[in-house]
């Protein structure tokens, strides 16, 4: 481990790293198991200073509307959550594509006789290098498929969360997030119609979602719809 | 009649527990570690409300991804503290910069010094944490210190020590790098 590695570990668990470093530090860390561990112990440390705080009483109110959360539909509900269910998981193939279809029920798709015509495709490249990243296609329904053809890894406690841009009144909505990178299809909350030159990007964000509604983490890939022809 | 004492589970066992969908074991974890997740939001966010905010997303967070919470890598108390802080830091990055020339923020500031200094205190003697913050320069101590307890940035933690912001970020550089070498 370097020095330049401790004092990355340092900002990291300070939460000092920002953008390009930070996406950086998070690619490192998803691949390096020493690392990890590493960031793990300081965190345990420093958490001995969080640990000094005076706990409050449990609040009921609090609890009740968590409660109420949970009893909120996950598959059908306007993302963020949508991909991130765990029903994603542990389904292969058609079974997948079928549960996905019919839990957003929309019954089309390539395994499925004849595949709607997408309004818009944005092919999505990486950052750094122009690299082509992830297809994606847009659907009069609102809904989008992305097919990944190749996007960084992710640290466990990061989530994918795909993004589009309307316009920039409106600013970046987000149209689901997603854990595992293969081929799939998001709902997408109720928008106007895409535009040919429309933003969509894909940012890395913390557990369950961006928790401010707006892009937190490094932009990973982007890219503008076009008009198929 | 016999009162019949069960022994309080360890989040990790009610961990265990939520990911098998069982909600009275999530109650449970709320029980015993919301008000100190509350707190420690509070410390950062310095608003009860939106430390409440993010305290509920980090619970809802437990319930769909329990499953994923691996007790080689950390403890269960310490999962949740980093989706806690992760999810407030997030909040206070994303939010307006502080103004610092105005003095109120200045006096907010002042208490965030004494929260930072209060924490430290508050660690125990023999913590070999304690013993290492204490081998710190005063000045790598109180950046350090104002960085994690209070979440400041370098900019915000620059304009406080009244320095300017390289000297900061080396101060937070070679004070957590000293304290890893204490540590291991």
């Amino acid at each position: 481990m370097t020095e330049g590695d401790r004092e990355r570990i340092g900002d990291y668990v300070l939460g000092l790293l920002e953008g390009a470093d930070l996406a950086a530090f998070e690619q490192q860390l998803a691949s390096d198991p020493e690392l990890r561990m590493a960031v793990e112990r300081l965190r345990g440390h420093l958490g001995k200073l969080d640990d000094t705080v005076e706990p409050l009483p449990a609040n009921p109110a609090l609890w009740a509307r968590i409660a109420s959360e949970l009893d909120t539909p996950v598959v059908t509900a306007a993302p963020p959550r949508a991909a991130n269910d765990n029903r994603w998981r542990g389904f292969a193939g058609i079974a997948a594509s079928l549960l996905v279809a019919l839990s957003i029920g929309y019954l089309a798709g390539s395994n499925f006789g004849q595949a709607p015509q997408p309004l818009m495709v944005a092919v999505l490249l990486t950052e750094g290098s122009a690299e082509p990243a992830v297809l994606v296609e847009a659907f009069a329904d609102d809904s989008i498929r992305l097919v990944p053809l190749e996007l960084a890894q992710k640290p466990d406690d990061r989530v994918y969360q795909v993004w589009t841009l309307p316009d920039p009144e409106t600013g970046p909505i987000s149209m689901g997030i997603f854990e595992d990178p293969q081929t799939m299809r998001l709902a997408g909350p109720n928008l106007p119609a895409p535009q040919s030159g429309q933003l969509y990007e894909i940012t890395l964000e913390p557990t369950g979602g961006s928790p401010t509604g707006r892009p937190t983490g490094p932009i990973l890939v982007k890219g503008f719809a076009k008009t198929p022809l | 009649m016999f009162h019949l004492m069960t022994d309080p589970k360890t989040a990790e066992q009610l961990i265990a527990q939520i990911a098998t969908g069982n909600r009275s074991a999530l109650a449970a974890l709320f029980e015993g570690e919301s008000g100190r997740l509350v707190a420690i939001a509070q410390r950062l966010l310095r608003r009860r409300d939106l430390a409440e905010e993010v305290v509920q997303e980090a619970f809802i967070t437990v319930w769909r991804q329990a499953a994923s919470f691996d007790g080689s890598k950390g403890s269960a108390r310490g999962w949740l503290t980093t989706i806690v802080r992760n999810r407030a830091l997030n909040l206070l990055r994303d939010s307006a910069r502080m103004d610092f020339e105005d003095s109120e923020k200045l006096t907010e500031l002042g208490d965030r010094q004494a929260d930072a200094r209060a924490a430290y205190e508050a660690l125990s003697i023999k913590d070999a944490l304690r013993h290492c913050l204490g081998m710190l320069d005063a000045s790598k101590r109180e950046a350090v210190l104002l960085c994690y307890v209070t979440g400041l940035n370098h900019g915000e933690a620059a304009a406080f020590m009244n320095v300017p912001l390289g000297t900061v970020k080396s101060w937070v550089r070679r004070g957590t790098v000293a304290l890893q070498e204490c540590l291991s």
